[in-house]
This record gives C-alpha cells, structure tokens and sequence, in this order.
C-alpha cells in the first residue's frame, strides 16, 4: 500500500450475542426514523444508517435490514446516498427472500443510464418486486431491437423501458418550415417509435414503457418558441401531445417531461455532465426520474396503492377539534393556515375523484369528529367522500387492521398520513407493511411530501376508477341490507342482481388487465398478464376468456371476475381465475361457471382442470374448487393443488344471477 | 472542520470505506475503485459538501495523472474564496 493513504485501523469485530440483535434491531429503527425525518428536508442522515445497515449485515440480521432498507428508499435522496444505499442492496439481495416471479426490464438509451438503471432496481426492490435490468452501451437502442441477434433478444425482457431524451428525435423542424410541413414531420415522429414500439412487442411481447420528451432549457425564439410552428421547443409539445394519443395500450407513456419541468429546466438540463458522462440528467436528478419510472412498473405489477388512511387533528385542519370546538379549528378562509388546509382537502377529494379510497383514522370521540364533516361550512370532504370513517380511543395500528377488514384491502396497499411523528413510528413499528409517509410541519408542504411517493400511480383510467368511493360505500350498505335478511337467499334474491358475461372484448380489456394486474386474494393461480397478453389470449382460439360485469339494486358493481381457459384437445384448463372482493358471497362464482360448462358442451370438451397456487393472500379461495363440486387429482408439497369436472356430470346450482346483454335486455 | 477532514468524509462516503486516510500526495489511482463512473459520484458528493460548481474541463482534469488530493484541495479553497 503506498504511503500516502493510510488505513484507520477499527479494532478486532465483536461477536453478535442475542442481547446484542435486540440493540442492532433498535439501532436500525432509530436510524431509519432519523433518515426519514431528515431525508425531505435535506440534511440527510443517510450515514448513520448506513453503519447501522451495514452492521446489520456482519450479524446476519438480514431480514432486519431487508425491511429497514426498503423503507429507507425514497424517491427524495440526494444522488450520493442513493449510491450508498445501492451498495447495501447488492449485499442484501442474495439473503432477500424475493419473489419467485423476477421482472426483466431492459433499460435502452442513447445516454448513459448505468447509474439510473441501478436506482430503478433499487426502487423495484423498495416496492417488494425482484428486478433484474439490462443495460446495453449507451447510442444502441435502435439496434437492440431490431438486430435479432442483440443481447436484447437474448435477454427476453418483460417490460422495455426506453429511455429516449430530446436528443433522439429524428423528424426537427427547420425555423422555416410551415403548419404542414411541421404536422408531417410530427406524424413521422410518431412512425418512427411506433415501428420501434410494434416491433418490440411482436418479438417480447413486453410491456413497454416509453418516455415522452423533456425540453432542452433554451429557446431559440425566446418568448415566442410556442408560437413558432418550427421551433423546437412547439415541436417538442406536438410530439408529446402525439404520444399521448397515439400510444397504443400496450405502451405507457412516461411522463418525463413533467419531471424536468418540475426539477426546473436548467437544473435538470446541467450539460456539464452530458458533454462529460453523457447523462440524460444531471445526477442528482436521476433519482427521482428512476422512482418516476419504477413507479409504473410498480403499478402495472398491481402494486400501486388504493387506499389512504387521513388522521383528523392537524392533518386535515388546524387544532385538536375536541379541545377546541368546531368554530375554534382552523379551516377555511381568512387565515393562511385555514386556507392552506382547504386547498389540501381539495387535493385529497381530486384524488378520491380519480379513484384513490379515503378513509379516516383518527383519535377522537366519533361525533365530534363526525359534526366538523357534517356541519362546517368550510369542510370540502364530506362523509359521503370517506369510505371508512373509524373515530375512537384504539391504538391507530389495531384501528388499521380494522378499516383494512372492512375495506377487503391488503394492508400493504395502504398509506396512512398523520402529522404526529410519534403515531407514524409506532405504526411503522406495528404495521411495516403500511405505507407512512413523513409529513413536514408546515401543512402548506402536505401534498407536495405524498406526491414524491407516487404512491397511486395508475397506467390508465377508467370508468370503474371514477366510481370507486361510490362503490364500496354501497357495499356497506349491501352488508347492513344482508344483516337483516332472514337469510342468505332471501338476501340474494333481495339484491336483483344481473349481469353480463361474455368474452374479453376492446371495451373490456383494460379493466380486465387492471384486476389481472390487482387481484390478489380471490385469485386462484395469481398469474400476471399486461393488456398485451390479455388481447393476444382473446385472438386466439385455443383460449377462452370471460369477464363478468355485475349490476344489483344498488347499482353497477363493475367488471369484477375474469376467468382465462385454455383448450387442451378435449379438457379445458382454466389458467386464471380471479374476482374482486367486493362481491364475495353472491354467487358469482356458479353463475360463471354455468357458462363456463355452457361453453364447454358447445364445444364438445369433456372436463375442466382448475388449480389452486398458494400466496399469502390467497387462502381465501383454497377450497374454491371443492365448493363448486370439483374432486382433487393432485396435491404438491407446497399446497399446489389440481381439480377436475366432468363437463358431463355436472348440475346446476341455486343461482341468483340473472344474465343480460350489454345493452340492459335480458338474455 | 477543516477542508481535507470534509474532503475525507466525502470520500468515506462515495467508496464506502471508513478508513480512507487521505494525505495531499494522494493520488486517484491509489484510491480502490476510483474510476471513471465514481468520479462523477466524487465530484456531485464534493459540489453538495462544499456548495460548489466544477467547470466542465477542471472535472475531466481533476482525474488526469498529474492530479492528486492536493491540486482538488487547492481547486476547492479557490472557489470558496471566491
């Protein structure tokens, strides 16, 4: 070793007693909290739990250490920590008790994207998703797919990620050119990555994530560039807009263009670092631009979450309602802070409008925190916005467990907000699984601390999303009609319900994808497949698919069962075969099969094999197959089950569905 | 703290290794992993400790043989003093 860099020696490693994991587990959560409550802020605390994380290791706690750094990753850390954080990744995946299914994202850029492909894995791992990448040299994206002999090929991605830049559009205006001239060169634009989309998807068969453009921070024309057919920064807008409306469901449009307008275009743009590394950013960018894109690959996984848990007192209005009174509390206009909270409430009701289910978790006896959403003329949610509203004396995580039971929702696809630090760690603490988003102190930086996590990012809206509070709101009611009916099928027969079945068609595969990509429960095999597998099965004779949307007295329940079937010379194996919760115990199960046997016979099949693989959060529909009458053939180690049904044997059962066609007339 | 303790720090930091001592002889190719990609994570870590801003060509420099601990140092006190 030269002389000039010595080494500090540290002194012989102890060895770990069990007293000592006690210490090293506490050491880790105190060092986790200290992290996030130092990470938004920018005075960062990642070194601290860098050793904590690193000691963690030497005593093979790593499931402690697992848990901690995948909490510890958010979309807000300076470059450097990322790095580090990194590091410990690389050291804890082989001990990571991952999931079996491994997403293989190909990472493909005329920049360099080394650094920004390793955070992506870094947040796919945050998320509980085993990421493997593929990051061919940089200037080859083009080649990677068309050369059928590219490591690409050889890699077999199942989602693509195209990290295009400004600097890859083919089709520039010149200043000179004029509207149509300009309106062809976008229209080429657009052929020019469609056949690169197309191509990608007819070899892979992947999803595909393709970014729209960021702007180059100058302006040729200054003030004028958006008006100026040709110039480049109004040529950059229509190519965007094009994206928007042109990409097929097979692609996602990633928004990078919002991210280097909100990092603030010469910020985002540092050239010192394109001209020196080639980077499509500068670094410190690069973290949030990989959180941005995991995040969709995240919610195309169905990983996204659906539910957020508002505490009341200081998180929805200044003060504690039950000291100081409803005409006390800070809300509304004619004091900053009040108007602050209104204008936080008004970003909570557009993301309820959008889809995301509120519900309310508070301490607080249950009128008084009922009267300021009944009576307060400045309260923009409303009891009718809150799915579930729990007000009392419990501890917040046995209250969690509570309006996740009533909700059918996993825990894990909650994120609870509540401006007392010390209710966020013991929920951090008690319920690791549910998302705690820190929350500065000033109420103005509310929504800014939720949006970083893009915790309800969607890849595409639909009619259901819209409805969704109204929904589950009438499920309530549905349970309370169900408690008073003599029994259940009288309760049944009370509901009036109808439906229509029939195979997955244009209208329905997007939300068909959706509940593919989001069912974990009542789903019997937990199989993934994007919009493009789905269309693919639908085309193809040997598969047969089926969705069911169900209408009662209360209204549309949506499209809420999907069943795939593949044709096997005379058996038909059902592949997938899942349904929301919202509808458990109404017989959708037997209505579906009905038709399933109807088909079968049309076809001359002889049996239906199902299957059943476990998850965590499957055991639900264990002895699905055994209610609906069919016999066990086989049974694996690992709870694996195979069921059969003679198409010939089986019998009708009692069945309070009623089948109508798409248009409301009875069949 | 005085500048080389920061610049130490820093450099504990990016090559994860507490015991870096550095001295101003030190050059980049006695230091284990410093290559081309962690010069760019050195030189964004050293720009956020001290709060400034390399030129383009004093960041291709600051890797070139003739460099060592010493000329970053004396790069870093110009621009503070600035």
């Amino acid at each position: 070793m030269p002389e000039s860099l010595e080494r500090l020696d540290r002194g012989p490693r102890l060895p770990v007693s069990v007293n000592h994991t006690g210490v090293l587990q506490k050491e880790l959560h105190l060092a986790l909290e200290e992290h996030l409550a130092a990470v938004d802020s920018g005075h960062k605390k990642v070194r601290q739990l860098v050793l904590a994380l690193t000691r963690s290791i030497e005593a093979q706690l790593y499931d402690n250490a697992i848990g901690t750094l995948q909490r510890a990753v958010v979309s807000s850390l300076d470059y450097t920590s990322a790095q580090s954080l990194y590091r410990i990744y690389r050291q804890l995946e082989p001990h990571w008790a991952k999931p079996a299914a491994k997403t293989r994202i190909a990472v493909l850029s005329n920049q360099t994207v080394v650094q920004f492909s390793q955070f992506v894995e870094l947040f796919l791992f945050s998320a509980g998703i085993s990421g493997l990448c593929y990051t061919p040299d940089f200037g080859v994206l083009q080649q990677e797919i068309f050369d059928p002999g590219s490591g690409l090929h050889d890699f077999s991605p199942n989602v693509l990620f195209l990290a295009s830049t400004w600097r890859d559009l083919v089709h520039l205006p010149q200043a000179a050119d004029d509207k149509q001239k300009v309106g062809e060169l976008v229209e080429a634009e657009l052929s020019y990555w469609r056949l690169l989309w197309q191509t990608a998807h007819q070899r892979f068969g992947c999803q595909i994530i393709q970014n729209n453009f960021d702007s180059p921070p100058w302006r040729h024309f200054g003030n004028f560039e958006t008006r100026h057919v040709g110039s480049m920064g109004r040529f950059i807008g229509c190519v965007n807009e094009a994206f928007a409306n042109g990409a097929p469901p097979h692609v996602i449009v990633h928004d990078t263009n919002y991210l280097c307008n909100a990092a603030g275009l010469w910020n985002w743009g540092d050239q010192r670092f394109f001209h020196h590394a080639k980077l499509p950013c500068a670094p410190e960018f690069l973290v949030d631009y990989a959180h941005s894109a995991a995040s969709l690959a995240a919610a195309q996984l169905g990983m996204a979450k659906k539910c957020l848990v508002l505490d009341l007192d200081n998180t929805l209005w200044g003060g504690v309602i039950g000291d100081e009174g409803i005409g006390q509390i800070r809300l509304g206009a004619g004091n900053a802070e009040g108007e602050a909270y209104v204008a936080f409430q008004r970003y909570l009701k557009g993301l309820k409008t959008r889809g995301v289910i509120l519900a309310v978790c508070s301490k607080n006896e249950d009128h008084v925190a009922r009267e300021v959403f009944e009576k307060h003329p400045e309260m923009v949610l409303r009891t009718d916005d809150i799915s579930c509203f729990v007000a009392n004396w419990t501890d917040k995580a046995s209250n969690l467990r509570n309006i996740a039971k009533q909700l059918n929702l996993g825990l894990d696809s909650m994120v609870f907000l509540d401006d007392n630090p010390a209710e966020r760690s013991i929920v951090r603490q008690l319920l690791p699984q549910v998302c705690v988003p820190e929350l500065p102190e000033d109420v103005t930086g509310y929504i800014r601390a939720l949006e970083r996590h893009r915790f309800f990012q969607v890849v595409a809206v639909n009619t259901e999303d819209l409805r969704r509070t109204e929904m589950y709101r009438a499920n309530i009611e549905r349970e309370n009609a169900g408690s008073s009916a003599d029994s259940l099928d009288a309760f049944l027969q009370s509901l009036d319900m109808r439906a229509v079945i029939g195979p997955v068609n244009s209208t329905t595969v997007e939300r068909t994808a959706q509940l593919i990509a989001r069912s974990n429960q009542f789903n019997l095999t937990t199989r993934r497949y994007s919009n493009g597998d789905v269309q693919a099965m639908a085309k193809d004779p040997n598969w047969i698919t089926c969705t069911v949307t169900l209408f009662d007295r209360f209204g549309s329940n949506g499209l809420i069962s999907v069943l795939l079937a593949k044709v096997q010379e005379d058996v038909l194996l059902i592949d997938t075969w899942l349904m929301s919760c919202r509808v458990l115990k109404r017989g959708v199960e037997d209505f579906l099969l009905a038709n399933l046997v109807k088909t079968a016979r049309s076809r001359g099949l002889r049996v239906i094999h199902g299957e059943f693989i476990p998850t965590t959060k499957n055991d639900l529909v264990r002895q699905h197959y055994d209610r609906l009458g069919f016999s066990l053939i086989s049974e694996d180690f690992d709870g694996h089950t195979g069921w059969e049904l003679a198409v010939e044997s089986w019998t009708g059962r009692k069945c309070f569905i009623q089948e109508i066609e798409a248009n409301g007339q009875s069949v | 703290m005085d500048n080389l303790c920061e610049l130490q720090e820093v450099f504990h930091e990016v090559f994860d290794d507490d015991t870096i001592v550095l001295k101003g002889a030190t050059t980049a190719a006695e230091v284990g992993g410093w290559d081309s990609l962690t010069h760019i994570n050195l030189i964004v870590a050293i720009e956020k400790r001290f709060k400034i801003k390399f030129a383009t060509a004093e960041i291709a420099r600051l890797k070139n043989d003739d460099q060592n601990v010493g000329t970053l140092l004396g790069l870093i006190s110009l621009k503070l003093a600035r």
